[in-house]
């Protein structure tokens, strides 16, 4: 049947074994193990604590996420940074995660959906809390293993990363205050540490090496205070998503309330904003072996050729280009 | 660097500038430098005002004990998404898009509620028979009395009685409260009736209610239930992208994997075989007009 019989097949297709897998007895059973938390019939237990036994005992939000993500309680002044962080990052107007919420919405769904969808608009470009914090880390480790200062490091995650979305510095907050407000409580409740004092070198870094006037932006405040907290860089990804998504909640109450569903079909796109190819005939499917090209290349020259050729349309993928890990690094 | 909203919408939420977010009229820096928490921040969001300390308080419980559920469906989706090793987020956002009809359907309570509220102004009845009302009628009608009952908390959720106290406990108490009790008493009277055993409060009857009575709207309410959640579902994830490994299935492991092939039971259709091109179109007719087919269609 078709290609089955090919001898270059790695076992002997006609013959496979039929029916499902037998259980696995030389191991134990699989559960849900988890560092994390247990319930029982009971009790809801995290890193340990009782949720009930918490709660009553006058332990909010901020100190269970703490325990969740940390195995702590938090000092007063930890938890009560981080309600300052999380009441800071609940809104952001007409961004990302605002228009995701409503654009789900707009096809009637549950409010679930679109909540959840707001958390997807964390990336790592608006919200990169991950990549700021490796770069923060990163810069660091280099510092202490070659007895750099942290202002020559800073300067070095400056120069490496200047194009990079995540270094934390922009021209965003140079007229509004908050990002600097928000340093400032914490060093006023004593909880900042070396990630926002590196935070600071790399904002003074950048002033001297941009030509356009930037400063510390909301991302590099809140990344350095949150990793000050002790969050993991992803950690503070996952918690400041989920933060705004309460705000996705309301963005979706107010769309429904305010604006009206759309149907399949309903929205336009007016030909004033296509700049594809002009419209053609379609060729019949005899017309079809005369005209279709293959986009198969044969040699590395003629893959280039083509992939040159690929990347003028615009839409393909193939004007993207990511960096994967790249081997040679670890030799 | 191009600053024009994503989305262009007149908001009653908030408006940013160059200086400043502001959510319904109150600037998020000047918020949170004068000692506001979140929970208050969730008030002036939803609500637009600024809550009592006592209402604030209560938040504040219900939130830090809805945010970790150990095994519930999110923290599975959760798990299982992050198997594939997307993005977090990916992960984070599948948790909260769990809930639904049967996982947390806080809005869902929260209508019921309201309609019985108004049916007893309305009827001019004690909010006590319209819970008895309620019940009988869902009750009547097969239909399962939201806020009653949980799979895995058999003998009543732990949180939710405490809730309730709670509740009380901070003067809280109002006409949802009321109405939640007297459904829970009315739903066990019935029950007993009928030879069924006791069935307690679950978490969507006490903390449902109690974010209702602070005056969060159905949805308001489900998003702050639900959202919350994200957070420990975060930590499910990110427990299981680094300290498990990805796809579930590896053989390496003491334990057997969520996704080892001996976890896969299979009750199908028995294996057949695969018809040639040349008998295809027979063989689909047949098929349709024996209708064996339908058993299996979904």
């Amino acid at each position: 049947m078709g290609s089955l019989d090919d001898p270059r097949l790695p076992y002997d297709y006609k013959n496979r074994e039929r029916g499902t897998v037998a259980p696995d007895t030389t191991r134990q059973p699989f559960r849900w193990a988890s560092e994390v938390a247990y319930k029982n019939v009971h009790r809801i237990v995290t890193r340990g604590y009782d949720t009930t036994e918490l709660v009553e005992a006058g332990y909010g939000i901020e100190d269970v996420i703490f325990i969740d993500f940390q195995s702590r309680i938090p000092l007063i002044e930890e938890a009560k940074m981080l309600s300052y962080v999380m009441v800071m990052s609940l809104e952001d107007g007409l961004s990302s995660p605002a228009a995701i919420s409503r654009i789900v919405t707009k096809s009637k769904t549950l409010l679930t959906q679109a909540a959840g969808a707001s958390i997807l608009a964390f990336g790592h470009a608006y919200g990169a809390y991950t990549d700021y914090g490796k770069i923060l880390d990163t810069y660091l480790k280099r510092a202490e293993k070659e007895g750099m200062s942290l202002a020559e490091a800073a300067e070095m995650a400056v120069r490496d990363n200047i194009d990079s979305e995540a270094l934390g510095v922009s021209d965003l907050m140079l007229k509004d205050p908050a990002a600097k407000r928000m340093i400032a409580r914490a060093e006023k409740l004593g909880v900042a540490g070396k990630y926002i004092a590196f935070a600071k070198e790399i904002a003074k870094a950048a002033q001297k090496l941009f030509k356009e006037p930037v400063d510390l932006d909301m991302l590099g405040a809140t990344g350095a205070t949150m990793m000050d907290l002790g969050f993991s860089p992803d950690a503070t990804w996952c918690i400041l998503a989920v933060t705004r998504a309460f705000a996705g909640g309301a963005h979706y109450c107010e769309e429904v309330e305010r604006e009206q569903y759309i149907r399949l079909g309903q929205a336009l796109t007016p030909k004033e904003l296509y700049d594809g190819p002009a419209d053609r005939p379609v060729p019949s499917l005899e017309e079809r072996a005369k005209t279709a090209v293959s986009g198969v290349a044969k040699t590395p020259e003629e893959w280039r050729q083509k992939l040159v050729e690929k990347q003028k349309l615009r839409g393909s993928g193939w004007g993207i280009v990511e960096e994967i890990e790249d081997p040679r690094r670890k030799m | 660097m191009d600053r024009e909203p994503i989305l262009k919408r007149k908001t009653a939420i908030s408006y940013k500038t160059e200086e400043k977010t502001v959510v319904r009229g109150y600037d998020l820096s000047e918020l949170a430098d004068a000692g506001y928490s979140f929970c208050d921040a969730l008030f002036v969001l939803f609500q637009g005002r600024i809550p009592t300390e006592a209402e604030a308080d209560m938040l504040r419980y219900e939130t830090g004990e809805f945010l970790e559920h150990s095994m519930s469906p999110s923290a599975a989706s959760a798990i299982a998404v992050i198997g594939g090793r997307p993005n977090l987020p990916a992960a984070v956002s599948a948790a909260v898009m769990t809930f639904g009809g049967a996982h947390g359907p806080g809005a869902a309570h929260g209508y019921m509620m309201n309609k019985a509220i108004e049916r007893a102004r309305a009827e001019g009845k004690s909010l006590d028979e319209m819970g008895k009302n309620l019940v009988d009628e869902y009750m009547d009608a097969g239909l399962a009395v939201m806020g009653m009952g949980q799979p895995q908390h058999t003998d009543g959720d732990p949180r939710a009685e405490p809730t309730h106290i709670k509740h009380e406990e901070l003067g809280l108490g109002g006409v949802y409260l009321e109405l939640q009790r007297s459904i829970e008493k009315h739903f066990n009277e019935r029950r007993q009736r009928e030879g069924r055993s006791y069935v307690a409060v679950n978490m969507i009857g006490a903390g449902n209610t109690a974010l209702a009575e602070l005056g969060f709207s159905p949805n308001a309410a489900w998003a702050i239930g639900c959202v919350c959640r994200g957070f420990s579902c975060a930590a499910h994830a990110l427990y299981t992208m680094k300290k498990g490994h990805a796809w579930a299935a590896s053989k390496r492991e003491p334990m057997v994997q969520m996704l080892d092939l001996s976890m896969i039971k299979y009750v199908g259709p028995p294996d057949r075989e695969v018809p040639s091109q040349e008998e295809r179109q027979e063989y689909a007719r047949k098929e349709k007009e024996e209708g064996g087919y339908k058993k299996w269609a979904l």
